[in-house]
């Protein structure tokens, strides 16, 4: 009998939160962490030497509540093998990125090994009441790291976040009951499963099609999030301790790119009006393109610029989901793990020059190459990735969407090229420019450059994206494997 | 004929007269052992009840007296509800009144108020249902007044009184209205009766009236709640628990069993009064409990609002919905009696420190909790978050099957205000969280009392056991609802 791998990369970060949560030395909750989110990255690695991406693979599958038709049931495919692997490199990175957390350690770093527990629960999951549990439990331990590590608006920022996502996923919930008993209805047989109940789709009554697709979609796109439901996350970020903001952007965003693959992928062609719905979510991508890289240049705090840079980059992953070309449809996936890298190297710089400089005002700062050179290279190697330096994974991605989605929606491309791209390459460029180079403020006073452990971490993430830049084939082979069943089951 | 079916009951009853009696020549030092043998009561009577087997059947277990008194699922399923909240109170309980001369009487009411409602459960005929009612009430009465030098808790008792007093004669008025009109108390014969001969407009709609104005006083619904917060907030912490998760319910389920057995016939126009009913209660209990101060207060109006999600199995009446209610129903037991009893354990602590502590139960009260009290917190963390309806927690299982049944039968604005108002409540419980966890400290540390710790350690246990792995309370609950033709 084979080892249940996928309980374990749940269950083993969740013994490591609840010994995080008990430890009483700041050592304790600190080694435990990081050991209790690496074992799932061994696991991952071994899996994915092991991976056939083309079917759900190391299937478990359980009763849990027979009367519904609810099991436990977890596996990986092409689309969600990537993302777990990005889950479980980003964690331990970030928890050695905050080796030098000092305030409540315990909790703090338990709550960072719950997200774990949670994104990979989402990622993994088969059957739709799990997904949504574990859609619910990414929610709490955010919450609690913006609103007691958070900066000074967290009380708002916080409650903003909790309640606006909630609701979006109950919006989501009452989706997925409609597309449970409208199959109850027809078959007969109680069957939370997602597979199944995506596949039973295409025969419901056009009268409820469209709520139901309306419904999950507006689920995910808070999630991502697409404008014109993005007011959470600027807010949530900006608030959000550094190693908070890294999980939210790199993984808890990932998610509503990742209900796009698994969920709503599937049904686009059945929809009522194809079209129409292609149309409304490509409108909405280019918007979240444009409309979010303006947004950036606008910003004079450097994590909110790299809070709107997001929405600018998920607004990407949109864009090559709605195209419905492989080509694009992998290169999303593969944006969605980009960025996930990318984004975390933003965030720590931010975390960092806040922490060193006590302002991220980028007008206030100003030569802090002078007194942290390790961090400016780090930093502009992360700022060259997101703003799409080819020979980084952030080019390949963006690329291939583009590239992908120009055959079918070239109108948007074009938009997205003209309106973001030279956008995208002003905000950072002005942004690094003013805040490291130049002339150095004195008023910052002494500013010392980042811990060895901070280095180590960033360093790591830096190396990775220039790796998958320049060696997309480990991982682009599996999502574009994922990418094909989905069209071809999709009937595209 | 097999009477062993009634062994709760008799256990239950038994005790309490023999806690009464003993009490009158125990020393103080010694009365604590009584609020143990209560204990060791319930906790009998529980096991007997899951041992029995009648939970996991539809079929009815033996009938009594005359058809008077039924045992099915139902009834099994409603005293486990009542005994385990008693249970939990009785527990924490030992410890707030260990030094109060007058406890063998608390005892005794608490068990009498708990063989009231179990009568309720399982009465098959009005006059014993009236009388079951009635039972519990007095008895609740007077532990709403339970701490005599307390002049809020003299109010609460006085204003659950009156209002009390009078919606029982107006629900005896319906219930009479029904005898006249069908010539029998028997529950199955009224609504064979009415199934029949049919129902004439004029006393249906009187008898529906006085019926629902009766039993939404006791289930809290807006805009017979008005007692609620006043009497939730002045009465003994323990007998706020009581009221809203254990008394609330025994109203649920003679609503269930006149409703749904008895006035089928009257299904739509039930229907639609609840309907209104339901979204009034949610909506208004949890608009007002965001400008709460009062702990308690806040949690009696979050228990109006969630009567208001309850009363949702009375507008779909579904198979689903109705058992997804009975689910609610044990959840809400469990998640509201133990946010009770974290209440009663913060202003206890507080009380030990000083005794001239006013408004302990504020939020101000709460602010750094978990650095103070750190197991009380995290109990009232679970609480609330159960509340709330978060997974994996009993109120999520809940609400997931409640609204979901909504949803299979097409109730879709129904669901929306309810998904609306559960995010809306979200927003009092994180308040609640924030000074928990968030917030300085508000003093130094307290030492948490131990049988409060037991008695929330058994409801989180109860709302994990449900959240986690739902499928054999489902079953019950299935079952339950299947035994009133569901």
């Amino acid at each position: 009998m084979s080892l249940p791998l996928i309980s374990l990369m749940i269950v083993i970060p969740l013994l490591g939160a609840i010994i995080a949560f008990i430890s009483k030395t700041r050592n304790q909750a600190r080694y435990a962490a990081i050991i209790a989110s690496i074992i799932p990255l061994l696991i991952t690695v071994k899996m994915y030497f092991q991976l056939d991406p083309s079917k759900m693979w190391v299937v478990e599958s359980y009763d849990w509540i027979p009367l519904a038709g609810i099991k436990y049931a977890v596996g990986v495919d092409g689309i969600s093998m990537p993302l777990i692997l990005l889950a479980n490199i980003v964690i331990p990175l970030t928890i050695l990125f905050a080796f030098g957390e000092t305030k409540q350690t315990s909790k703090f770093y338990g709550l960072l090994l719950l997200e774990q527990v949670g994104v990979i629960g989402v990622f993994s999951s088969l059957d739709f009441f799990m997904f949504y549990i574990f859609w619910e439990v990414t929610l709490i331990p955010m919450y609690f790291l913006i609103s007691i590590w958070g900066g000074p608006r967290k009380d708002y920022a916080a409650i903003k976040f909790f309640i606006y996502t909630h609701v979006a996923s109950l919006v989501m919930l009452l989706a997925i009951f409609s597309l449970y008993f409208t199959a109850l209805a027809k078959t007969g047989i109680p069957n939370f499963d997602m597979a199944y109940l995506i596949g039973m789709y295409s025969g419901f009554d056009p009268a409820i099609k469209d709520i139901i697709f309306f419904a999950l979609l507006f689920g995910f796109l808070v999630k991502m999030p697409a404008v014109p439901f993005h007011t959470w996350l600027p807010d949530a970020h900006v608030e959000a301790p550094t190693a908070g903001s890294v999980v939210l952007a790199a993984l808890l965003l990932k998610m509503g790119g990742y209900g796009l693959f698994r969920v709503m992928l599937p049904m686009l062609p059945h929809t009522t009006n194809t079209s129409m719905v292609i149309t409304v979510v490509a409108i909405i991508a280019v918007v979240s393109i444009v409309y979010g890289a303006f947004l950036a240049l606008a910003q004079k705090d450097l994590k909110k610029m790299v809070a709107y840079s997001s929405i600018s980059h998920m607004g990407y992953v949109t864009l090559g989901f709605v195209s419905l070309v492989p080509l694009s449809v992998t290169g999303a996936m593969y944006q969605q793990f980009s960025h996930g890298l990318i984004t975390c190297i933003l965030f720590m710089s931010c975390g960092i020059i806040q922490h060193g400089a006590h302002t991220r005002i980028i007008n206030d700062l100003g030569g802090l190459v002078q007194k942290m050179p390790k961090l400016t290279f780090l930093m502009l190697g992360g700022f060259l990735a997101s703003l799409g330096l080819p020979g980084m994974s952030g080019f390949i991605a963006e690329f291939t969407i583009l590239a992908g989605a120009i055959t079918t929606l070239y109108v948007y491309v074009l938009i997205a090229v003209f309106g973001g791209i030279a956008v995208t390459a002003a905000y950072h460029l002005w942004a690094i420019q003013k805040a490291m180079f130049g002339v150095f403020n004195e008023k910052l006073g002494d500013v010392h450059d980042m811990a060895r452990y901070e280095m180590i971490s960033m360093a790591i993430l830096l190396l990775l994206v220039i790796y998958f830049g320049i060696n997309p084939d480990s991982v682009w082979n599996v999502m574009e494997a994922g990418a094909n069943i989905v069209l071809a089951g999709a009937n595209i | 004929m097999n009477y062993s079916p009634l062994i709760p009951e008799l256990i239950v009853v038994l005790v309490g007269l023999i806690v009464v009696f003993f009490g009158l020549f125990l020393p103080l030092r010694v009365k604590k052992g009584l609020g143990c043998i209560s204990a060791l009561a319930l906790i009998a009577s529980i096991v007997y009840i899951l041992k029995s087997g009648v939970l996991s059947t539809s079929e009815r277990a033996g009938v009594y007296f005359y058809e008077a008194y039924a045992i099915d699922s139902l009834s099994q399923f409603f005293k486990l509800v009542f005994l385990a909240v008693s249970l939990i109170i009785v527990i924490a309980s030992i410890k707030r009144y260990e030094d109060n001369k007058y406890q063998d009487e608390y005892y005794g009411l608490l068990l009498f108020a708990t063989f009231g409602m179990m009568i309720v459960a399982s009465s098959n005929d009005l006059v014993t249902l009236f009388i079951g009612f009635e039972l519990a009430s007095m008895s609740t009465y007077i532990l709403a007044g339970f701490d005599k030098t307390n002049p809020k808790s003299l109010e609460a008792a006085m204003k659950y009184y009156i209002i009390g007093s009078v919606s029982s004669a107006i629900m005896l008025f319906g219930l009479s209205l029904l005898y006249g009109v069908t010539g029998t108390t028997n529950i199955e014969g009224i609504s064979a009766y009415i199934a029949a001969n049919g129902i004439a407009d004029a006393p249906g709609i009187a008898i529906l009236v006085f019926l629902i104005a009766g039993f939404a006083f006791k289930m809290a619904l807006v805009p017979f709640h008005m007692w609620a917060p006043d009497t939730y907030e002045g009465a003994p912490t323990m007998i706020s628990a009581m009221l809203a998760a254990g008394s609330k319910k025994m109203g649920f389920v003679a609503a269930f069993k006149v409703f749904i057995v008895a006035l089928i016939a009257l299904r739509l126009d039930l229907q639609s009064v609840f309907f209104i009913l339901a979204i009034i209660t949610m909506t208004y209990g949890n608009v007002v409990a965001i400008s709460q101060k009062s702990i308690k207060r806040m949690l009696a109006y979050s228990s109006v609002a969630q009567a208001g999600y309850i009363a949702m199995a009375f507008v779909i009446m579904t198979p689903l919905a109705v058992g997804a209610g009975m689910l609610y129903i044990l959840s809400h037991a469990f998640m509201k009696s133990g946010a009770f009893i974290a209440v009663g354990a913060v202003t206890h602590m507080l009380w030990t420190k000083n005794k001239n502590v006013e408004n302990a139960d504020y939020l101000k009260n709460f602010a750094g909790l978990a650095q103070r009290a750190p197991y009380t917190a995290l109990a009232m963390l679970i609480f609330v978050f159960a509340l709330a309806g978060i997974p994996p927690t009993a109120g999520f299982v809940s609400k997931f099957f409640l609204f979901s049944s909504a949803i299979q039968a097409g109730y879709i604005s129904l669901v929306v205000i309810a998904i609306l108002n559960s995010a809306l409540s979200l927003y009092y419980y994180a308040r609640l969280v924030k000074y928990m966890y968030v917030l300085p400290p508000a003093g130094e540390t307290l030492k948490e009392p131990r049988a409060y710790l037991l008695a929330m350690l058994i409801a989180i246990i109860a709302i994990f056991a449900i959240g986690i792995y739902p499928a054999p309370f489902l079953d019950w609950a299935m079952n339950a609802a299947a035994t009133i033709g569901m």
